[in-house]
C-alpha cells in the first residue's frame, strides 16, 4: 500500500490567548485535489504553515510519503518538496516572469535565454499562459498567481499549498487554474486547496477535510459523495445556512450623485474615466468588473482619499467633491474601503481607539478625549454588531477578519448614513460572516439608505443588488437589472467586449 | 518581550565589561581598580549618585525629543541645535529679566528655551510637512547653524565686557540658578520627570495623542479618519524642538554658568541613543538616561587613573553597544531548533 503524500496527525498549536490547532489532522492521498475547508479562524492557514514549515506544531507529526519530518524553516519543507503560494504573493516586481521562478534557486551561472526557455518550457507542460520574458508588474493578479505556482513547480515540488488561490481570479481565470491543477495531479503531485467557496470545491477538488474551531470535523470526504449545503453545514457547525431575504427595492431620490468624474492614480494614469451614476435611497448599485479597472480609485474619491481631477460628488444634495472625508461622513456618507487594515482601522491600536475613529470629535472634553463616553461607544457597536472580541483595551489584530469587519461596518452605520459605500466588503469573510455582513448591508437599504457596493463575487452582486454597473479599463461599460441579467452578459461586459470599452 | 530584557540587560552588560576588561589589560591599566572606579563616581555615593542625576537631565529630555518624532515616524537629530538655540533663547530671557525675582525669571527662561527649540525646529516641520524635504537632512545641517550663531553672540553682541578680552558671553544672572533639592541634585531632576510623566499622560488622554497614534499607524487610515498628516509633522517635529530646547533652558539653569557652544555638549546625540534604548517609548528614557549618565560620567572619572582617554571612550561605547543589543535582542526568542529528524 502507497504512504499519503501527506499525512498531519494531532496538530496542536498554541498563541498566545489563543489555540489554532487544537489536534488537527489531514490525509492527502497522492495524485488529488485536497479541500482543505473552513470558516475564518477555524485554523486552515495554521496548518498549512504548520506543513510548509512556516511554524512548528506543538504537538503531533507531519508526515511526507511515510516518513516523519521536523522542519526548521520553509525551505526544509520545499526541499521535502511542500511548495506553498500564499494569499499575498512573494514575487520581485521588476524582475521578469522568468527570474521570479528561478531566483534562490538558479543556476551558478544566468543564461537568461535558457532560464527563459526552460520556464516557458515547463508552463506550457502544465497548460499555463505566460510569457517568460515579461517583467512581473505588468501582469494581472492572475498572471501573477501563476509565477507563484512555476516557482513551486521549478523547485520541484510534490505537494502543492494553495491559499484561497481563487480570490483574486476572475471568473473565467479559476475556471483555468482547474484545469493546471488537473494536469498536476496527472503528473503524480498533489495539491491542497484552501477555500470557503463550496462550489469551487465540487468542481476542482476530490476530497475535502473540515476544519472547525481547530478541530477536524470530517477528514478525506470524497467530494463526488456530498453536495455543498452538506460541506456548508460541517463548516458553520448546526447554524442553519439559508440566502439573505431580499425586499422589493423601494428606491427613493438620488443619495449619491457621481458626476462625469475623473480621477488619476499615484502614478498619474486615468484610473477612473468620466464616470456618471446616481444611487437612490433605498437601493443597492453593485459595480461589478476585474479588480484593478478603477474600482477602488472611484470609491477612495467618493470617500475622499483619493482627489477628483473633474467632475462631482454629491450626497444628499451637498456638494462634497473636494471636502475632507470626516465632513462627507457628517454629510452622510460611509465609507467601508476595500483594504480594511490598512485603511479603514488601525490593527495595533485597541479596539476602542478603532471604534471612534468616525466620532472621537464629538467625544472631547477640552483638549483630552472623554474615555468614558469612548468606550461606552464602542461597546453599543459591539453589542449592536455582535462583534466578538476579547478586552477592549487590547489591540484590534487579535480580531477574527469577521469581527473586525463587523465592528468596521459596524462604526460606519453608527452615524445613521444615507449612503454607504462599501468596498468588498464580504471578501475573505467565513460563511457565518459573510451572511451577518450581507444581512446589514440589505437590512440599510430597507431601512432607506442607498447602497453602493464593489464586489468581484459576482454571485454576490446577482443576489444582493438591485442594479449593476459594470467597470472596465475606468468606464462604467454596463447597466444591468440585477434581477434580469446573468452571469455571461455581465462577465463578457466585465471583459471589456462590448462596442464602447473597445473604442 | 517584556519579560526578558532585564535578563538581556545583564548579559549584555557582562559582556560589554569582559571585553572591556581585556581591552584595560592589553593597555595596561587595572581593571579591577578601574572598574571600582567608574561605580564610586557614578553610583556608589550619595554625591556621585546626585551628580549622574543631574547628567540624566538633559540626556532624558533629549531622549524624549527623539522618541516624539520617532511615534511619527520622523529623525530629529538635530537636537544638538535646538538645545543650543534653547539656552540661546533663555539666555536672551535672563538678560531682558536679570532683575525679576528668581521663579518669575526662571519660568520665563524655561519657557523662552521651549520656544526657541520650537523655532529651531519649525523650518525642518514646515519643510518636511509641506513639501517632504527629509528632517534627516535639515535638522542636522541646523545644529552648525546654532554653534555659528553662539560663536557669533560671544564675540560680538552678548560678549562679557569684564572677560578680560576673552570671547565669552556674560554669565547667567544669579537669579536664574536652579534650586538643589539633594546633594547635588538640583530642581532640574524634578523638572525633567514631570516633563515625562506629563507627556505620556498627555498622549495617552488627549485628543491630539490619540491623532498621533493613528498618525504613527497609517498615513492612510489617518486619512480616512480625517487626520491631516502634515499637521501632525509639523506638530510633532515642532514639540521635539521645544521639548529640546527646553533641555537647553534646564541645563543653563541648572548646571551652565553661562551660555556657550559646549552648552549641548553631545546631549543631542547622545538623545538618539537614549531613545533607541527605550525602543523609541517616551515612558523609558528617564531609567535609560541614568544609565547613559552614569555611564558618562564614570566613564570619565577613570581617566584620573591614568587610563587614556581613548580607552574610557572605547569602554563607554562598549558598554552602550551590550546595552543596546540587549535591548533590540530581547525582542527575540531564544529556541533550539530541530531540524529534519527522519524515522524510517
Amino acid at each position: 500500500m502507497t504512504h499519503p503524500a501527506v499525512e498531519l496527525d494531532g496538530i496542536w498549536k498554541r498563541f498566545p490567548g489563543v489555540i489554532a490547532n487544537a489536534g488537527a489532522g489531514l490525509t492527502v492521498r497522492p495524485g488529488t485535489v485536497h479541500a482543505v475547508l473552513g470558516e475564518n479562524g477555524a485554523g486552515k492557514t495554521t496548518l498549512m504553515n504548520c506543513l510548509a514549515g512556516v511554524y512548528r506544531p506543538d504537538e503531533g507529526h507531519v508526515r511526507i510519503d511515510g516518513r516523519t519530518m521536523i522542519f526548521a524553516s520553509p525551505a526544509d519543507a520545499l526541499a521535502a518538496g511542500i511548495g506553498m503560494v500564499h494569499q499575498e504573493f512573494r514575487l520581485v516586481p521588476t524582475f521578469t516572469v522568468a527570474e521570479n521562478v528561478v531566483l534562490g534557486a538558479a543556476p551558478r551561472v544566468l543564461d537568461t535565454a535558457e532560464i527563459e526557455r526552460q520556464v516557458g518550457e515547463m508552463a506550457a507542460r502544465f497548460g499555463f499562459q505566460v510569457e517568460p520574458d515579461r517583467p512581473v508588474w505588468q501582469l494581472s493578479m492572475g498572471e501573477r498567481q501563476r509565477v507563484e505556482i512555476l516557482k513551486a513547480l521549478w523547485r520541484d515540488a510534490r505537494v502543492l499549498i494553495l491559499d484561497e488561490p481563487t480570490a483574486v481570479l476572475t471568473p473565467q481565470e479559476a475556471v483555468e487554474l482547474g484545469e493546471v491543477l488537473r494536469r498536476m495531479v496527472a503528473d503524480g503531485r498533489s495539491v491542497i486547496f484552501i477555500s470557503h467557496k463550496l462550489d469551487e470545491v465540487v468542481s476542482f477538488c476530490d476530497e475535502a477535510t473540515v476544519l472547525r474551531g481547530g478541530e477536524t470535523v470530517a477528514a478525506s470526504v470524497p467530494v463526488a459523495d456530498v453536495d455543498a449545503s452538506e460541506l456548508a453545514r460541517l463548516m458553520v457547525g448546526d447554524v442553519a445556512v439559508e440566502a439573505v431575504p431580499i425586499a422589493v427595492a423601494m428606491p427613493g431620490d438620488p443619495a449619491l450623485t457621481v458626476d462625469n468624474l475623473f480621477v488619476r492614480d499615484a502614478r498619474g494614469l486615468v484610473a477612473v474615466d468620466g464616470v456618471s451614476f446616481d444611487v437612490r435611497s433605498g437601493e443597492i448599485v453593485g459595480i461589478a468588473g476585474v479588480a484593478g479597472n478603477g474600482q477602488r480609485a472611484l470609491t477612495d474619491a467618493i470617500a475622499g482619499l483619493e482627489p477628483v481631477e473633474a467632475g462631482t460628488v454629491t450626497v444628499m444634495r451637498t456638494d462634497v467633491t473636494n471636502a475632507p472625508p470626516q465632513r462627507r461622513f457628517a454629510a452622510g456618507l460611509a465609507y467601508v474601503p476595500e483594504d480594511r487594515l490598512g485603511v479603514g482601522l488601525a490593527p495595533k491600536l485597541p479596539v476602542t481607539e478603532n471604534a471612534v475613529m468616525r466620532e472621537f470629535r464629538t467625544l472631547r472634553r477640552g483638549p483630552l478625549l472623554n474615555w468614558a463616553s469612548a468606550r461606552a461607544f464602542c461597546d453599543r457597536i459591539v453589542e449592536r454588531f455582535e462583534v466578538k472580541i476579547g478586552k477592549r483595551d487590547a489591540p484590534l489584530a487579535g480580531l477574527s477578519g469577521g469581527n473586525l469587519q463587523r465592528l468596521l461596518l459596524g462604526r460606519e452605520l453608527s452615524g445613521k448614513p444615507d449612503v454607504v459605500v462599501a468596498s468588498q466588503p464580504t471578501r475573505g469573510l467565513d460563511v457565518a460572516g459573510v451572511r451577518a455582513i450581507q444581512r446589514l448591508i440589505v437590512q440599510q437599504r430597507d431601512e432607506g439608505t442607498g447602497v453602493l457596493m464593489v464586489s468581484e463575487d459576482l454571485d454576490e452582486l446577482l443576489s444582493l443588488a438591485d442594479r449593476i454597473l459594470v467597470m472596465n479599463a475606468g468606464r462604467i461599460v454596463g447597466e444591468f437589472n440585477a434581477r434580469e441579467a446573468t452571469r455571461t452578459q455581465i462577465g463578457e461586459a466585465m471583459m471589456g467586449t462590448t462596442a464602447e470599452a473597445s473604442a | 518581550m517584556r519579560g526578558g530584557q532585564p535578563i538581556a540587560f545583564v548579559v549584555g552588560l557582562v559582556f560589554a565589561l569582559v571585553v572591556g576588561a581585556a581591552l584595560l589589560t592589553i593597555s595596561g591599566d587595572p581593571v579591577f581598580d578601574t572598574y571600582q572606579r567608574m561605580w564610586d563616581r557614578s553610583f556608589g555615593t550619595a554625591d556621585t549618585l546626585s551628580a549622574t542625576f543631574n547628567r540624566a537631565v538633559p540626556l532624558a529630555l533629549a531622549g524624549l525629543a527623539v522618541s516624539i518624532a520617532a511615534t511619527m515616524g520622523l529623525w530629529n537629530i538635530g537636537a544638538e541645535g535646538q538645545i543650543m538655540f534653547g539656552a540661546t533663547a533663555a539666555t536672551l530671557v535672563g538678560r531682558i529679566g536679570a532683575e525679576w525675582p528668581s521663579p518669575v525669571l526662571i519660568v520665563a527662561m524655561l519657557i523662552g528655551a521651549a520656544l526657541g527649540g520650537a523655532l529651531w525646529a519649525l523650518g525642518p516641520g514646515l519643510a518636511k510637512a509641506e513639501i517632504g524635504v527629509s528632517e534627516i537632512i535639515t535638522t542636522l545641517m541646523l545644529n552648525e547653524v546654532a554653534v555659528r550663531l553662539i560663536v557669533y553672540l560671544q564675540t560680538g553682541p552678548w560678549k562679557d565686557p569684564d572677560g578680560f578680552g576673552f570671547p565669552q558671553i556674560t554669565v547667567k544672572p544669579e537669579g536664574s540658578q536652579l534650586g538643589i533639592i539633594w546633594e547635588r541634585s538640583h530642581l532640574g531632576v524634578l523638572i525633567a520627570l514631570a516633563v515625562i510623566a506629563g507627556f505620556a499622560w498627555f498622549v495617552n488622554r488627549s485628543v491630539w495623542g490619540y491623532e498621533l497614534r493613528i498618525a504613527g499607524a497609517s498615513a492612510k487610515t489617518a486619512a480616512y479618519a480625517g487626520i491631516s498628516m502634515r499637521k501632525k509633522v509639523l506638530g510633532v517635529l515642532v514639540l521635539s524642538g521645544a521639548v529640546a530646547g527646553f533641555a537647553g533652558g534646564v541645563e543653563l539653569a541648572g548646571t551652565a554658568a553661562r551660555l556657550n557652544e559646549n552648552i549641548s555638549n553631545g546631549f543631542g546625540f547622545a538623545g538618539i541613543i537614549v531613545a533607541a534604548l527605550a525602543l523609541m517609548r517616551p515612558s523609558g528614557v528617564a531609567l535609560v538616561a541614568v544609565f547613559f549618565g552614569a555611564v558618562q560620567v564614570g566613564g570619565q572619572s577613570i581617566q584620573t587613573l591614568g587610563v587614556s582617554p581613548a580607552v574610557a571612550g572605547i569602554l563607554q561605547a562598549l558598554i552602550l553597544f551590550g546595552a543596546i543589543g540587549a535591548a533590540v535582542l530581547s525582542t527575540y526568542q531564544v529556541a533550539l531548533v530541530e531540524r529534519k529528524v527522519v524515522t524510517p
